[in-house]
C-alpha cells in the first residue's frame, strides 16, 4: 500500500513526460492521479489498525553490505501527514490545471514527482532512503519556483537552493555518520546515539526546512515568487517534512542530545514565534503575511515536538495537519485575489466582500481558523502544544499564548485589508466572485478543516501509541 | 433532558449552516424567518429541559452527556460534553428565549439592509456559540464557546464592513477578548498538569488539593477571561465601541447574553474561586469599580446606545459584586432580569433609531413621547426596572445583591454596599437623563424633519410585538424571587450553586437587611430620577457644568490612550524594528529591491549569481553561527 502511494504519482509523472499529450490531457491525467492518490489514502486509512507501530510496512534490501534497504511504513502520525500531502497536492494540481500553466507536461510531471517524493519522505524508514526522498522532493521544487515563478524567481530560487543545499549537506553527513556508527541505516532498528554533532546536523537541516528562526532567509521570497499552488505546497506540506524529521529521526535516535538541547530549541522556537508574528503584522502584502505566519506556526509546532510529552507531540501533529490545510487554502485564496486585482499589496486592496460572498465566506472561515479561534482545529492543536510545553516551564506557554493574541492581530488585519472598508484602488468593479472551479478546489479543503474542528481527536487519538518512546509521561 | 439540550444546542447551528449554504436561493426575509425559527426551536427545547428537570427531584437535576471525544493526548481526554443542571437550564432559557425574541425583532429592523442573509446566519451562529458556552460540560468546551461568541461578536460588530470605525471596533473587541482567552488557556494548563482533568465535576472534587498559589493563579486566569468578556475594568474599552454594530446585536450580544458570560463563569466555577479568596474579592472589587466608573461615564455620553452600553457595564459590575461575594443565585437573578430590561431598552432605542433614519445622537432628539407613545411606555418600564424601582424586575434583583453585601457584616461588605448604593443613584440619573432628553420636551427640528413612522405605526409588527413581550418580562420577571417571601430562583439554582452552609449563611441577608437595603436603594434611585428631572426634564439643560470632570469622563478616563501607549505602540515599534533592522538587511540578506534588481541585472547573470551566493553564504553562515551561540549559551 505504501509503495503504491509512492509509485502511482511517479508512474503518472513518467506518463505525462513521455507521452506527447496536449495541455488538457496532461492536466487531466495529473489531476486524476492526484484524486486516485486521495482514494488510495482513504483506503489506507480505513485499513489502518492504529496499533502504535509501523503498518503497511514493506522492505527490500538495497545495499546489504551497509544494511541499507528500501524500507517504508507508516506510523499513525505519518498517515496523517501523508493524508495532508495527497489532499493538498490534489488541490494544487487542480488549481494549476484551472489556472493554465504553460509547458504543461513538464509542469504536471514535476507536480506528480513532487507528490511521490513527499509521500516517500513521510514513509521512509531507512536513513538513506529518507535522504534520497528528501532531495527528490527539493529538486522539483527548485524547478517549479525557478521556472514558473514570478518576476523575482531567480533570486528566490538561488536563496532557496543555497539554504536547502547547505542543510542537505549537513544532513547527508549526519546520515552517513549515524548509519555507519549504528551498523544499519534502518531507522526503527537503529539504536540511539548520544553524539551532539550528528544530532546538530539533523537539527539544522530540519530547521532550514521548517524553517526556524534565524534560518528562514529563503522563506519570504520563495513564498512570494512561486505560483500560488507551489507556495501552498511549500508552506502547507513540504515544511512538514521537518516535523516528520524531528519526530522520526531526531526524537527517536537522539534522546540524550534532545534533552541537552531542549531549552535551546525552545528558545529559538519561541523567538521565531514572536518574531514571525510581529513581522507578519507589518508585512505589506498578502503572501508576506501568510509566509511569516507560517514561520510563526512552524516555530509553534517545533515547540510542541520538543515539549517532551505526549500532549505536545499530539498537538504538533494536529497543528501540522491543520496548518497545512489552512496555509494551502490561504495561498490559493491569495492566488485568487491576485488574479483578480493583479496585486497582493494590502494597501491597494479592500472592499472585496461586497458582492463576492463566496470569496468573503471562504477567506473569513480560513482566516479565523488560522488565528486559532477557540473551537477550531488549529485551536485544538495550539492548545495541546502550549499545554505540553507548559510542563517545561510556564513561561513558554505564557509567551506562546501572547503570540496567539498577535496572530489574531495579523490575521484580522489581512482579512480586513482584503475584504473590508473602502474598495481598494486595484480592485476592479468587475472582479468576479470565486468561480465554480475555484470553489471546487477550496471548499473541500475548508470542509476538511471544519470536519477536523468538529473532531480533532481523530488525529490525536490515532497518532502515537500511549507508550511511545518519543515522549515521557503525560498527565 | 440531555436530548432536549442537544436539540437546543444544534438547532441554531443548523439554521446558520442552512442560510449559508442556501445563499441567494432564499429571499432575505426567508433567511430571517429561518434564523428566528431555529432559535425558537432552541427556546422550546430549553423550556422542555426546564420542565423535565422540574419533574425530577432537586438533587437529581444534573445530567452529563458526551457526544464524542473532542481532543485527547494519551490518557488525557476531553469530550464534547454538555452539562444540564439548573444553572445551565436557566442560561439556556435566557439565551434561547431572549435570543429568539431579538432575532425575530431583527426581521423588521434589518429589513432593506444589504446582506441581510449574512446577518441572520451570524445571529444564529451566535446563539449556537452562546449555548455551547453555557452548556459546556468541561473547561475546554467552555473555552471553545467562549472564543466562538467572541468571533460572532467580531463578525456582527463589523457587520457594516465598509465603515472603518465598525471594522476597527470589531478588531478591538476581538483582540481584547483574545487576551482573556489566553489567560483562560493558561489557567487550563495549570489544571491539566495539577489535576489531570478538565472535567468540571472531577475538578471540583479535587480542587481542594491544589496549593493556594496554584488555586489563586487558576482563578486569576479564569477571571481574566471573565473580565474581558464582560467588559469590566481594566478590559472594558471594547464595549462602548462595539455599539458600531446593528442595534439588535447590541441588545443580544452586548447586553443580554455574551457580556454576562463572565458572571456565569464565576457562578459555574465557584468551587475554584472559593479556593482563592483573593480572586473572589478582586472580582467583587473590579465589579464595584466598574459599576461606579461606568455609571459616571454614562452621565456624559450623548449617543443613546453608548449610554445604554455604559449602563450595561455598570450593571454587570453589580453582578460581579454578587458572584464575587458568593451570592451566586442573586448574581444570576440580576443577570436574568438585566437580560430582560436591557434588551428592552436597546430594542426600544432601536425603534427610535429606526424611526429617525439611523440617528443615535440624543442631542438631536426630543419630544418623542407624543409621537411614539408605546415606545415611550416600553422604555419607561425598562428605565424604571434599570433604576430599581418597585415592583419592576430590577428592584428585586439589584437589591438582593446589595443586601448580600450588607450581610457580610465586615468592612469589605459595607464598602461594596456603599458603592452599590452610589451606583443606584447614578443609575437613576443617567437612565432618566436619557429618557427625558429623548422623549420629553418639544420635538426637535431634526425629529420633525426625519421622523419616519412605519405606516403610521411605531414600527413593524416583528419589532413592536417582541418589545412588548420583553416589556412584560421586565415588569414581572422579578417576582420569581421576593425577599422574605419566596426564593424560587435561589431554590432552583441551589443544587448547582451549592456552597457549604457556613459560607451560604455568610451572605444570606436577614429580612431586616433586605428591607433596609430596599428602602435606601429606592430612595437613592428616586433621588437620581429627581436630579435628572431637575436638570434635563424640567430645564432641558444640555449637561451639568464641570468641564474638567466632563472631559475626563468623555475620554473614558483615558484607558484607550493608555493601552495604545503601553501595548499597541511598543508592539508596532518592535514589528517595525524587526522588519527593517533584522529581517530585511540581515535575514533576507538582500540588496534593496531584490525583485527589481534581479530583473535589472539579469543580463549580467554570472555577476549577480556570485554576488548573491556570497550574500547567502554569509547569511546562512551567520544563521548557523547564531544557532551555535544560542546552543552553547543556553544548553541545559
Amino acid at each position: 500500500m505504501t509503495t503504491a502511494l509512492i509509485l502511482l504519482p511517479l508512474g503518472g509523472a513518467l506518463v505525462v513526460w513521455l507521452l506527447p499529450l496536449s495541455r488538457f490531457w496532461s492536466g487531466s491525467i495529473a489531476l486524476l492521479v492526484g484524486l486516485v492518490e486521495v482514494g488510495l489514502w482513504i483506503q489506507a486509512l480505513i485499513g489502518f489498525e492504529f496499533r502504535g507501530g509501523l503498518e503497511y510496512e514493506q522492505r527490500a534490501s538495497w545495499f546489504s553490505d551497509l544494511d541499507v534497504s528500501y524500507h517504508v511504513g507508516l506510523y499513525g502520525y505519518s498517515l496523517w501527514l501523508v493524508g495532508l500531502t495527497v489532499v493538498v497536492m490534489a488541490a494544487a494540481i487542480a488549481y494549476a490545471f484551472w489556472a493554465g500553466r504553460d509547458r504543461a507536461r513538464a509542469y504536471f510531471g514535476l507536480m506528480l514527482l513532487l507528490t511521490g517524493a513527499i509521500v516517500a519522505v513521510f514513509s521512509a524508514q531507512d536513513l538513506l532512503l529518507f535522504y534520497a526522498a528528501f532531495e527528490a522532493m527539493l529538486i522539483p521544487l527548485y524547478v517549479l519556483v525557478g521556472v514558473w515563478g514570478g518576476p523575482g524567481r531567480l533570486g528566490a530560487t538561488i536563496k532557496f537552493v543555497g539554504y536547502t543545499i547547505a542543510g542537505s549537506l549537513l544532513m547527508l553527513v549526519s546520515v552517513i555518520v549515524l548509519g555507519l556508527s549504528q551498523g544499519t541505516f534502518d531507522i526503527p532498528e537503529g539504536g540511539t546515539s548520544s553524539s551532539n554533532w550528528v544530532f546538530l546536523g539533523f537539527l539544522v537541516a530540519f530547521a532550514v526546512k521548517a524553517p526556524l528562526f534565524p534560518l528562514h532567509g529563503w522563506l519570504p521570497d520563495a513564498y512570494r515568487e512561486s505560483s500560488p499552488e507551489v507556495a501552498a505546497v511549500l508552506s502547507g506540506v513540504v515544511s512538514k517534512a521537518a516535523v516528520f524529521g524531528f519526530l522520526n529521526i531526531v526524537l527517536r535516535a537522539f534522546p540524550e542530545p534532545v534533552e541537552d538541547f531542549r531549552v535551546a530549541v525552545l528558545v529559538l522556537a519561541t523567538v521565531g514565534l514572536v518574531y514571525g508574528s510581529l513581522v507578519a503584522f507589518r508585512a505589506p502584502d498578502l503572501r508576506g503575511v501568510i509566509a511569516y505566519s507560517s514561520l510563526a506556526q512552524m516555530s509553534l509546532i517545533t515547540m510542541g515536538v520538543f515539549a517532551g510529552n505526549l500532549v505536545g507531540l499530539n498537538g504538533a501533529v494536529l497543528q501540522s495537519v491543520a496548518h497545512g490545510l489552512v496555509s494551502a487554502s490561504l495561498f490559493l485564496l491569495a492566488g485568487g485575489v491576485e488574479r483578480r486585482t493583479s496585486t497582493g499589496e494590502l494597501a491597494l486592496l479592500g472592499g472585496m466582500a461586497r458582492g463576492r460572498p463566496a470569496l468573503a465566506t471562504l477567506l473569513m472561515t480560513t482566516g479565523i481558523i488560522a488565528l486559532a479561534v477557540p473551537g477550531s482545529a488549529s485551536f485544538a492543536g495550539e492548545f495541546l502544544i502550549l499545554a505540553g510545553v507548559f510542563d517545561q516551564g510556564w513561561a513558554w506557554a505564557a509567551i506562546g499564548a501572547g503570540a496567539i493574541v498577535l496572530a489574531a492581530m495579523y490575521v484580522l488585519r489581512l482579512i480586513s485589508a482584503v475584504l473590508h472598508e473602502a474598495k481598494g484602488s486595484m480592485v476592479p468593479d468587475e472582479a468576479l466572485d470565486l468561480r465554480p472551479a475555484e470553489l471546487g478546489i477550496l471548499v473541500p479543503l475548508v470542509a476538511c478543516l471544519l470536519a477536523l474542528s468538529a473532531w480533532p481527536a481523530a488525529v490525536t487519538d490515532h497518532s502515537f501509541a500511549d507508550d511511545t518512546p518519543l515522549a515521557q509521561a503525560s498527565p | 433532558v440531555t436530548a432536549a439540550a442537544w436539540v437546543c444546542l444544534f438547532s441554531p447551528l443548523a439554521g446558520a449552516v442552512l442560510i449559508t449554504l442556501l445563499g441567494t436561493r432564499i429571499s432575505r426575509r426567508v433567511a430571517g424567518y429561518l434564523s428566528t425559527v431555529s432559535c425558537a426551536v432552541a427556546a422550546v427545547a430549553a423550556a422542555v429541559s426546564f420542565l423535565v428537570a422540574l419533574s425530577h427531584d432537586p438533587d437529581e437535576r444534573r445530567e452529563l452527556s458526551t457526544a464524542w471525544t473532542w481532543l485527547s493526548a494519551g490518557d488525557f481526554e476531553v469530550g464534547l460534553s454538555i452539562i444540564v443542571d439548573p444553572l445551565s437550564i436557566l442560561m439556556m432559557l435566557v439565551v434561547a428565549g431572549v435570543g429568539s425574541l431579538i432575532v425575530g425583532y431583527s426581521v423588521g429592523y434589518m429589513d432593506g439592509e444589504d446582506e441581510e442573509r449574512r446577518y441572520f446566519a451570524y445571529m444564529a451562529l451566535f446563539v449556537f456559540s452562546m449555548l455551547t458556552l453555557v452548556l459546556a460540560g468541561n473547561y475546554l468546551i467552555l473555552l471553545a464557546g467562549w472564543g466562538l461568541v467572541g468571533l460572532c461578536s467580531y463578525l456582527l460588530i463589523g457587520f457594516h464592513h465598509e465603515r472603518p470605525s465598525a471594522i476597527a471596533a470589531a478588531k478591538k473587541a476581538f483582540v481584547m477578548n483574545a487576551v482573556g482567552d489566553a489567560t483562560m488557556a493558561l489557567a487550563l494548563f495549570l489544571l491539566i498538569w495539577n489535576l489531570g482533568t478538565l472535567d468540571y465535576l472531577q475538578s471540583f472534587e479535587h480542587v481542594g488539593e491544589l496549593s493556594g498559589t496554584v488555586a489563586t493563579l487558576v482563578a486569576l486566569g479564569l477571571l481574566g477571561g471573565a473580565v474581558a468578556k464582560s467588559a469590566q475594568i481594566p478590559l472594558h474599552t471594547w464595549l462602548p465601541d462595539a455599539m458600531e454594530g446593528p442595534t439588535p446585536v447590541s441588545a443580544l450580544i452586548h447586553a443580554a447574553t455574551m457580556v454576562t458570560a463572565g458572571v456565569y463563569l464565576i457562578a459555574r466555577l465557584h468551587p475554584v474561586f472559593e479556593q482563592a479568596d483573593f480572586v473572589q474579592n478582586l472580582a467583587a472589587g473590579l465589579g464595584a469599580a466598574t459599576l461606579l466608573v461606568a455609571g459616571l461615564i454614562a452621565l456624559v455620553q450623548v449617543d443613546i446606545k453608548r449610554v445604554i452600553a455604559y449602563s450595561t457595564m455598570s450593571q454587570i459590575g453589580y453582578m460581579f459584586v454578587g458572584v464575587g461575594i458568593g451570592a451566586y443565585a442573586n448574581g444570576m437573578f440580576h443577570l436574568m432580569t438585566h437580560a430582560f430590561f436591557k434588551a428592552l431598552l436597546f430594542l426600544g432605542a432601536g425603534i427610535v433609531i429606526h424611526a429617525l433614519a439611523g440617528e443615535q445622537d440624543m442631542r438631536r432628539m426630543g419630544g418623542l413621547k407624543e409621537l411614539m407613545p408605546r415606545t415611550w411606555i416600553a422604555m419607561l418600564i425598562g428605565g424604571l426596572a434599570l433604576a430599581g424601582m418597585p415592583p419592576l424586575s430590577g428592584f428585586f434583583s439589584k437589591d438582593s445583591i446589595l443586601a448580600s453585601a450588607l450581610a457580610r457584616e465586615d468592612w469589605w461588605g459595607y464598602l461594596l454596599f456603599a458603592v452599590g448604593l452610589l451606583g443606584a443613584l447614578l443609575t437613576g440619573i443617567y437612565t432618566f437623563r436619557m429618557l427625558f432628553v429623548v422623549f420629553l420636551g418639544e420635538p426637535s427640528a431634526f425629529v420633525r424633519e426625519h421622523l419616519h413612522l412605519h405606516g403610521g405605526k411605531e414600527g413593524p409588527f416583528s419589532m413592536t410585538s417582541t418589545v412588548s413581550v420583553l416589556a412584560l418580562l421586565a415588569a414581572v420577571g422579578g417576582f420569581v424571587q421576593i425577599a422574605g417571601l419566596w426564593h424560587l430562583l435561589g431554590d432552583f439554582l441551589d443544587p448547582a450553586t451549592y456552597v457549604d452552609r457556613e459560607h451560604l449563611a455568610l451572605v444570606k441577608p436577614s429580612t431586616a437587611q433586605d428591607w433596609l437595603t430596599s428602602l435606601i436603594a429606592v430612595a437613592l434611585g428616586l433621588a437620581g430620577i429627581a436630579i435628572a428631572w431637575g436638570i434635563y426634564g424640567a430645564r432641558r439643560a444640555e449637561a451639568p457644568r464641570a468641564p474638567v470632570a466632563r472631559r475626563v469622563f468623555e475620554q473614558k478616563l483615558y484607558f484607550d490612550e493608555a493601552y495604545d501607549f503601553l501595548f499597541y505602540r511598543p508592539a508596532a515599534a518592535f514589528a517595525r524594528a524587526f522588519t527593517s533592522v533584522i529581517e530585511r538587511p540581515l535575514i533576507e540578506g538582500s540588496i534593496a529591491g531584490l525583485a527589481g534588481g534581479t530583473r535589472l541585472l539579469s543580463g549580467r547573470l554570472g555577476l549577480v549569481q556570485t554576488g548573491y551566493l556570497r550574500t547567502y553564504a554569509l547569511a546562512i553562515a551567520g544563521g548557523v553561527a547564531l544557532l551555535a551561540l544560542v546552543f552553547v549559551s543556553v544548553r541545559g
